[in-house]
């Protein structure tokens, strides 16, 4: 089978070629990523129905093979088509940027990375391929907008400390059960405690790959400062799809989790954790970008959720609701960066009223925002319906199941919320004077953000037909059964209800319109421009709640970073090695160097220079060698 | 007693490859950097006994030959770190001498009781190896691989030494401890779990503590010396843990850490030529001097922290399996230690080449050497394509084993 081979070395091979060829580089990027979807293609059809797998060399008892199921064959043609839509985008968006060149080249090694870990046959070789990743992580966020070295700082450093966790979670699994190559003949059972460690240290990489709390620090961090395409490359798509896979190929083909609950229990806390937290998050913020990364982060957790819960329904729910985050996630910042392109600000404040004067950029926005906020009939609405009804079915072996129930829910409002917060102030509202020339952006740049939309509908409304059918389902090796939709359940009366709170809170926290009167300020009329509204106050009630806004500044502050945590602990060690042992043991040799040189003077001064006392050591000397050869 | 005793084998082969070519890169960017003219036939003169001794202890299996070798070596530092001929650098270079002479001086005595206990200093028919024995020569080699608390000498070295042989010292120079290490203690005629056991915990604890060093070290050489100090950690770690996965990982990355760290100082001689600074507070933007250098550097830390595309990727890996072999606690302690390369690794590239107003600012600086940059890029090459195609290596290591 050569294409496992063609989807990994034809992007960097090409991508390189037009890096070096520089006039070229359109063309040859354009053949790199449709060739790769060819070769994409022909892997998912052919793993629909048969398993490829084979060796490339095995040394030293490690085997480097290539394997691909149906799970890999989904995430491989996934992993092609968003390359080929963020690339589109980035023709018009990045060109003309300082460092173009070397974009292109990451995006393009990004992608035969993401393809190696997708299709790798065992974890080591895996974590070859995941290693490219950081690298080309760290290249792609040099890239930025505007200054962006310690974003990438950030990241690398906390993607790096994750790696290697993960690298010696691997190598103790390696080391404890012997045979790593998939398929394994039997699933590991959690019988040893270094197993349990291996899972939970495999489990940090995976957790650090999908962006969820506490490692997902370096995600609104970068937003700041690099372009929305980076953003929708690897926060937003790939690394979702790699985290996923990884996460599925641990928990349900190597380990498998649904038999132990105490791990289940650990996925679905740090799922629930993440939902609410990074979505109260994305609330407050004012800057379009941040906001979605937080977004993005929140939705992570539901991803957990469903893969923690171990019931097969939840688990493709949790797959299904990966490949609506990715669609939907990229739609969002893909529409934000064309807002960005024509205003160039995402700064809430500034922006406003939009909406008419980009129509198609709205539109994909809007059911994008719809579709993450779980609005039926929109694609969103089906994964997390699918999720919540694994969580009531856990029920028999976790006691308590409805308090991560109540969190999806509460994360689904908070989700509906702070998307309208984003809609209302870009798009309506009042617009600022300075914004009344803006155009629709370019059609490069509007098409991929339509199609996701449009996806993102066909995906809702024939969900049962056309992505549970042909894409999910035959992706998760477990036999779901009936999905009975329009059963009326529990879980489709509470989205409901979720929805209809999600609006009273925003008719609660808004002005429908604003109601236009002179504003006096000590009796000068304030002009109309200093008077506008603007979106970020919406929940500007949360303000008036002292501790809140106090845990807000906190979190804004870092002092839930682990990035922060990890370089005060790497510092307090460094202070007790550099400042404590390291002159501890420098003193000791100048106290040993001082006793020789008091040695030496000590001897010295025996040594007057006068004849007499000399020829009297002489003697001395004479009689005890003869006092030797006596006795 | 003594002769021109060598063999050769896959691992001594290797190594040898690696300190040649590490030393003629030194000798390139010597050509192009060193010109004093009093005493620069002096320069050639210890570098080629630096690499000489290198790939004699490297090939030799007569103890003796090992220690005279060892001898010429720390001769050849002593004199190599005294170059520049100022108060400072004598004085580095005397402490550097003594502190090496010392502990060899130690050494011999291992090997003396050694010798008594065998009758011969020929390393295949050695049979006992007496625990005193072992530990007098163990002080002599954690001198010479930097190892706390021995490492003392290393950091004044560092900063005396022309950067140019530098480059030697930190390829060839300190690995002969760990080389003697590998030839002596591994080859299974000495089996004193405890003896190992306690060596891999120092080597631990050496790394971390060199890398909190270097964490907040701001001289640059300083930095690079207790990177050394903390990588060669790892080495020691992956002979005294052993099997086939410590030997392997041990011996990749005594070469990973060579080409790395020599290219490493290489490139910090660049920049001191060209800014004219040592300091990490002083020097930022550097990405505006020469963006190959920039990359050449990323890719070398890169070799040094240990991500894939670098040969440091799967020397690490192979360090760590045969830690956790031995103990999955060992693989801990490595996982700590290699957090710490990370943090002082990033934080050394950033604050060198990267830095907030970099746009604005003027650089200060002159033209940087062309040759030095080759010289530190094709290192990093070189790192690139045997981690890239590292079956080659690996293959070649253990398709006979020792």
């Amino acid at each position: 089978m050569n294409e496992i081979y063609y989807v990994i070395v034809v992007p960097i091979f090409f991508g390189l070629l037009g890096f070096l060829i520089n006039r070229l580089r359109t063309e040859l990027d354009l053949v790199a990523f449709l060739l790769t979807l060819f070769y994409a293609i022909r892997i998912f059809i052919d793993t629909r129905t048969q398993i490829i797998s084979y060796n490339v060399a095995s040394f030293i008892g490690i085997d480097f093979r290539f394997y691909a199921d149906s799970l890999a064959g989904f995430i491989v043609l996934f992993n092609a088509i968003f390359a080929i839509l963020i690339w589109l985008y980035s023709l018009r968006a990045m060109s003309k940027t300082p460092r173009e060149r070397v974009y292109y080249l990451y995006v393009a090694l990004t992608l035969s990375a993401a393809n190696g870990v997708v299709l790798s046959g065992n974890l080591i070789f895996l974590l070859l391929f995941w290693n490219v990743l950081v690298f080309s992580l760290y290249g792609l966020l040099q890239v930025g907008k505007v200054y962006s070295a310690p974003a990438a700082r950030k990241a690398i450093t906390i993607i790096g400390v994750s790696d290697y966790v993960m690298m010696l979670g691997i190598v103790i699994f390696f080391v404890k059960t012997g045979s790593i190559n998939f398929p394994l003949d039997t699933k590991v059972l959690f019988t040893d405690v270094w197993l349990i460690v291996s899972y939970l240290m495999i489990l940090v990489g995976v957790l650090a790959k999908l962006g969820t709390v506490p490692m997902h620090t370096w995600i609104p961090e970068a937003a700041k400062v690099v372009p929305a395409s980076t953003l929708a490359y690897l926060p937003g798509s790939l690394d979702k799809l790699l985290g996923f896979y990884l996460l599925m190929r641990l928990s349900y083909y190597i380990f498998d989790i649904s038999k132990y609950v105490p791990l289940q229990l650990t996925l679905m806390i740090i799922g629930s954790i993440t939902i609410i937290f990074m979505a109260l998050m994305a609330l407050w913020q004012k800057e379009a970008q941040r906001m979605l990364a937080f977004s993005t982060v929140s939705q992570a957790g539901y991803m957990l959720l469903g893969v923690g819960t171990g019931i097969p329904i939840a688990i493709a729910g949790a797959l299904f609701h990966m490949l609506n985050n990715v669609i939907y996630k990229s739609a969002l910042f893909l529409s934000t960066g064309a807002v960005e392109y024509r205003t160039k600000t995402t700064n809430l404040d500034s922006l406003g009223g939009l909406g008419v004067k980009m129509p198609v950029t709205l539109f994909a926005f809007v059911v994008a925002a719809l579709a993450i906020s779980g609005v039926p009939p929109l694609n969103g609405f089906y994964s997390k319906w699918m999720i919540y009804q694994g969580i009531i079915e856990t029920s028999s072996t976790i006691n308590i199941w409805f308090v991560f129930l109540i969190c999806a829910m509460f994360g689904s409002i908070l989700t509906l919320a702070y998307n309208l917060k984003l809609m209302h102030s870009i798009f309506l509202g009042e617009r600022p004077k300075e914004l009344n020339k803006v155009r629709e952006a370019r059609f490069e740049m509007v098409v991929p953000a339509l199609l996701l939309a449009l996806v993102c509908i066909v995906f809702g409304i024939f969900a049962q037909a056309v992505p549970l059918k042909y894409l999910i389902l035959p992706s998760v090796v477990y036999d779901i059964g009936e999905i009975g939709f329009w059963s009326p359940t529990l879980a489709t009366l509470l989205i409901i209800v979720g929805i209809v709170v999600g609006i009273v809170v925003y008719l609660f926290g808004t002005v429908m319109k604003p109601r236009r009167t002179r504003v006096y300020v000590g009796g000068e009329i304030l002009d109309e421009e200093s008077a506008r509204i603007t979106g970020p106050n919406f929940y500007s009630s949360i303000d008036s709640v002292d501790m809140l806004k106090k845990t807000y500044d906190f979190g804004e502050g870092g002092a839930f970073d682990f990035y922060n945590f990890l370089h005060g602990a790497a510092s307090g060690v460094a202070i007790l090695s550099r400042d404590v042992l390291d002159r501890l043991i420098t003193s000791l040799y100048r106290v040993f160097g001082k006793i020789v040189t008091m040695f030496g003077k000590l001897t010295s001064l025996l040594h007057t220079g006068e004849l007499y006392n000399y020829v009297g050591w002489i003697f001395l000397g004479g009689i005890i060698i003869l006092l030797i050869l006596v006795f | 007693m003594i002769g021109f005793d060598f063999f050769l084998d896959q691992y001594g082969i290797f190594l040898s490859i690696i300190f040649v070519f590490i030393g003629l890169m030194s000798l390139i960017y010597g050509l192009a950097t060193v010109r004093e003219k009093g005493h620069r036939l002096e320069f050639y003169l210890m570098l080629l006994l630096i690499i000489g001794s290198g790939v004699g202890v490297a090939l030799s299996y007569n103890l003796l030959l090992i220690y005279v070798l060892w001898e010429v070596s720390t001769f050849a530092v002593w004199r190599a770190v005294g170059y520049y001929r100022g108060a400072g650098e004598i004085s580095a270079s005397s402490f550097t001498f003594l502190v090496n002479f010392a502990a060899a001086t130690v050494m011999l005595v291992g090997l003396m009781i050694l010798y008594v206990d065998n009758g011969t200093f020929n390393l295949f028919k050695i049979s006992v190896i007496s625990d005193t024995a072992a530990v007098l020569i163990l002080i002599g080699i954690l001198t010479k691989s930097v190892t706390i608390p021995l490492h003392i000498w290393l950091a004044p070295a560092y900063e005396a030494i022309p950067s140019a042989i530098g480059g030697s010292l930190a390829g060839i120079a300190e690995n002969l401890g760990a080389v003697l290490f590998l030839r002596l203690f591994t080859m299974g005629h000495y089996a004193a779990p405890a003896f190992f056991n306690t060596v891999a915990w120092i080597a631990i604890l050496s790394s971390i503590i060199g890398g909190g060093v270097a964490l907040r070290a701001n001289k640059l050489r300083t930095l690079l010396a207790f990177s050394t100090v903390s990588q060669l950690g790892f080495i020691i770690l992956a002979f005294a843990v052993g099997g086939t996965y410590g030997l392997l990982g041990g011996v990749l990355y005594i070469a990973a850490h060579a080409l790395a760290k020599s290219g490493l100082f290489y490139g910090v001689g660049v920049i001191e030529e060209s800014t004219g600074k040592d300091d990490l507070r002083n020097v930022a933007c550097l990405l505006r001097l020469s963006p190959v250098l920039a990359v050449s550097m990323a890719l070398l830390i890169g070799s040094i922290v240990g991500f894939f595309p670098m040969l440091g990727f799967f020397s690490k890996l192979t360090v760590i399996i045969g830690a956790v072999e031995k103990t999955a606690y060992f693989g801990v302690g490595a996982i700590v230690a290699a957090v710490f390369t990370l943090l002082y690794s990033t934080r050394f590239y950033h604050e060198l080449f990267f830095g907030p107003q970099c746009d604005v600012q003027k650089l200060r600086a002159k033209r940087p050497s062309y040759v030095g940059i080759a010289v530190s890029f094709v290192l990093a090459l070189v790192s690139l394509l045997l981690g890239v195609f590292f079956y080659q290596p690996v293959h070649y290591l253990v398709s006979g084993g020792i």
